[in-house]
């Protein structure tokens, strides 16, 4: 008597039949399920988000009075040149990053995938960074950078004294110093994404790959890095989605310095909103920047959909 | 697999570029919180013999705080304990990191139930607030508690209507440091004038030390410090806040001639420095590699107790005779906003703060703070500091510092063109004429 009822909802857990089977307390908890992190959503991301949309339309210092201009702190933006270069520090900041990082972790994920003795020891360094919190590694680094630092240090040991230079207050090579600390300590995390790609790839296609003798670079070329493109894209994504936001770390190491050189929209976005107490023009910059990483996401989506429906 | 990824990531991606536009809102939301303490409304059963018959009663008073360093929050916790000793209401001590309360501030003082007393500074960065009409006039508690102090000081805490509208209670001096052994080593003394200045660097970088060291890697800020006294020593301290106040131009021949001078001590800065914060510049200091460093007396908290008896300071060399000796003196001190639910009490509050026996708690823990009740005792304060008071008394007049006299948005500017300057004197005309560019965008905002 009780055992052919329960057999029988067996067969309509089918998802197709989920509808006429659910209960309507079971509804409920959906419902609630839904609406608990959408009333969430809604107070903390998307009404701040549409609050700071707002505010970038007014001139405010941070008081009480707050006046409507309009588009009026988007139309400072073409003649600000702090903005211009903080436009193409971060650009070269996200192509530099995102590139970099991906290389670097995969190559990284290729030559640690082995199961050798003690590789573990090599994976967990390289992951280790990434337990920091980036303005740890950003002081790290700092010292590393000093004049009379490590870095330089090396360089004259190995009699490249041409190249000692102070690396973040050196205009020209500021952005890049910390973006090698960056990169340092973000390696790791791409790199066990791509070793978790590579563990999901199918043996017997690598080895028939090797039985028709197909080795080494274009083994990896042909056969293994075609597999790794759902990695890609989380990979890229995760990459670009990163570089936008950095703020910490040249918070920590240039605060955007010496005079602007290292300065990223992020860093500048901040610098006008808490140091220069201009909300409206700094909210504006925010906006801006969403709208980027928006398009990011965009280009990201447009560019990944098709493919994942063909395979 | 690939699928359930990336849409989490996509999900994150866009939590995360929202975040960034939440951000600024999100913290300026927050401000309203920071004064919980007193948010507890009135209480009919309190009274208290200053508060007038009309003024609302309530249970608690709340001190927002930005002094967050150990020692001087322990000076400010035990100030807070004497008054909850000896008056009512309660005061509650909130304690906020500097570069919060700083991004804070507008919003404390606009909020709907201020604090009733803040930590701030003198100068133009509190002046402008009275003229937004967020501060409440002190006047009244100038002319009963404060009658005593300097002139100086009462000019510097009076608003554009006459108003007094701060407490100062503490300010130190901006000065040459230099160590007294090195000085004798180098057989150097401290030079009185510009010529005698060069003289001294000369001879310093000639026995192998950098004869100035400044930190301006992560305090940009400390340029400041030359640009102020050079400026005021060629075109006069009136010369000198006109222009931070956006009367004069930065491409103006006088703060042209103002940089030829600084162009004269690029050759004797420690080039060290450009990578370092205020702090770690003044390592070199203290080890003897360095010479000299212009900032303010804090400076001597970081270093080595062994050295500080050794360290004295000289006035900034005088340029131009005719050109009154003017000095800087960052005032510290408190204002209350012009919303407290009961002004009699936070004005007994304010009187308190600024009043003789809190102002002895705040010097004695902070000993390079010169304070500035009339009847302090200063047996105890050090010799140096004693020197510094003198100092400051000899002065002719009394300025602040680059923000303080203007806004934290045009020390922004000033940051950007003093460090390139650093780097680039050559081009210093295009510096100056960008450096006025951004200052306009400044005063038109």
């Amino acid at each position: 008597m009780t055992a052919a009822p329960e057999t029988q909802p067996l067969a309509s857990v089918v998802p197709s039949d989920r509808r006429e089977w659910l209960p309507s307390r079971e509804y409920a908890i959906v419902l609630v399920l839904i609406a608990v992190p959408l009333l969430y959503e809604t107070f903390w991301v998307f009404w701040p988000a549409i609050n700071t949309a707002y505010i970038s339309l007014t001139d405010w210092g941070g008081g009480s009075s707050k006046s409507f201009v309009g588009l009026d702190n988007y139309r400072r933006m073409p003649d600000d040149p702090v903005l211009r270069e903080a436009l193409g520090n971060t650009a070269v900041w996200v192509l530099g990053y995102g590139v970099l990082i991906v290389l670097v972790g995969l190559a990284l994920a290729v030559v640690l995938q082995s199961q050798r003795r003690g590789i573990g020891l090599y994976r967990a360094a390289i992951y280790l960074p990434m337990v920091f919190s980036l303005v740890v590694t950003g002081l790290f680094w700092r010292v590393l950078y000093y004049p009379t630092g490590p870095v330089n240090a090396v360089l004259g040991a190995a009699g490249l004294e041409g190249l000692q230079r102070q690396w973040l207050a050196d205009p020209s090579t500021a952005l890049y110093a910390v973006m090698i600390a960056a990169i340092w300590r973000g390696v790791g995390y791409v790199m066990v994404l791509y070793l978790a790609g590579l563990k999901a790839t199918d043996p017997q296609l690598n080895e028939a790959a090797q039985l028709d003798g197909c080795t080494g670079w274009r083994a990896f070329r042909y056969v293994v890095f075609p597999q790794l493109k759902p990695v890609h894209t989380v990979v890229l994504a995760v990459a670009m989605i990163d570089s936008l936001r950095t703020f910490d770390i040249i918070f920590t190491m240039t605060q955007g310095g010496p005079y602007n050189r290292s300065e990223l929209l992020s860093s500048y976005t901040v610098q006008r909103m808490f140091t220069a107490l201009d909300y409206g023009y700094g909210s504006a910059l925010a906006v801006v920047m969403f709208l980027l990483t928006l398009g990011f996401i965009g280009l990201y989506l447009h560019r990944a959909e098709p493919k994942d429906v063909q395979s | 697999m690939a699928d359930v990824s990336r849409r989490r990531f996509l999900f994150n991606g866009a939590a995360g570029a929202a975040g960034v536009l939440a951000g600024g809102s999100l913290l300026a939301a927050c401000g309203s919180d920071g004064d919980g303490g007193s948010a507890s409304g009135t209480s009919p059963g309190v009274t208290s013999s200053a508060a007038s018959e009309s003024a609302p009663k309530v249970s608690s008073l709340t001190l927002q705080s930005l002094a967050s360093d150990p020692v001087p929050k322990e000076a400010m916790e035990e100030i807070v304990a004497l008054w909850n000793t000896q008056n009512e209401p309660t005061l509650v001590l909130n304690t906020v990191s500097t570069e919060i309360f700083r991004a804070q501030l507008p919003t404390y003082l606009s909020s709907a139930e201020p604090p009733d007393a803040l930590t701030w500074l003198a100068g133009s960065v509190a002046r402008d607030y009275a003229s937004d009409g967020l501060l409440l006039d002190l006047s009244d508690i100038w002319e009963s508690d404060f009658a005593g102090f300097s002139p100086a000081l009462k000019d510097l805490s009076t608003d554009a209507q006459g108003r007094q509208i701060f407490v100062p209670t503490n300010y130190y001096w901006i000065s040459c440091f230099y160590r007294k052994s090195k000085f004798e080593e180098w057989g150097v003394t401290p030079p009185e004038t510009w010529d005698e200045f060069m003289d001294v660097c000369e001879t310093i970088k000639s026995k192998g030390a950098d004869p100035i060291t400044m930190g301006t890697g992560t305090s940009a800020w400390v340029a400041s410090n030359w640009f102020d006294y050079l400026n005021m020593r060629v075109n006069g301290a009136e010369y000198h806040l006109d222009l931070l106040a956006g009367n004069r131009r930065f491409d103006d021949p006088e703060v042209r001639k103002t940089m030829s001078y600084f162009e004269e001590i690029l050759p004797y800065i420690d080039p060290n420095g450009r990578s370092f914060g205020w702090q770690e510049a003044a390592a070199p200091l203290a080890q003897g590699n360095a010479g000299i460093y212009l900032i303010g007396a804090f400076m001597t908290t970081v270093l080595p107790e062994d050295v500080v008896p050794d360290i004295d300071f000289f006035r900034v060399p005088i340029i131009d005779p005719a050109v009154p000796a003017a000095e800087e003196a960052p005032t510290d001190g408190y204002f209350v906003p012009s919303q407290v639910r009961s002004p009699a009490d936070a004005k007994r509050l304010a009187a308190f703060l600024g009043g003789k026996e809190a102002q002895q708690i705040w010097i004695a823990g902070n000993t390079s703070r010169v304070g500035t009740h009339p009847d302090l005792d200063t047996s105890t304060v050090p010799e140096m500091t004693k020197r510094g008071i003198e100092h400051l008394n000899n002065a002719a007049s009394l300025t602040q510092f680059f923000n303080r006299d203007s806004s934290d948005a045009l020390q922004v500017t000033a940051d950007a063109a003093l460090t390139r300057f650093l780097d680039e004197p050559g081009s210093v005309d295009s510096i100056l004429t960008e450096w006025q560019t951004a200052a306009e965008e400044v005063f038109k905002a």
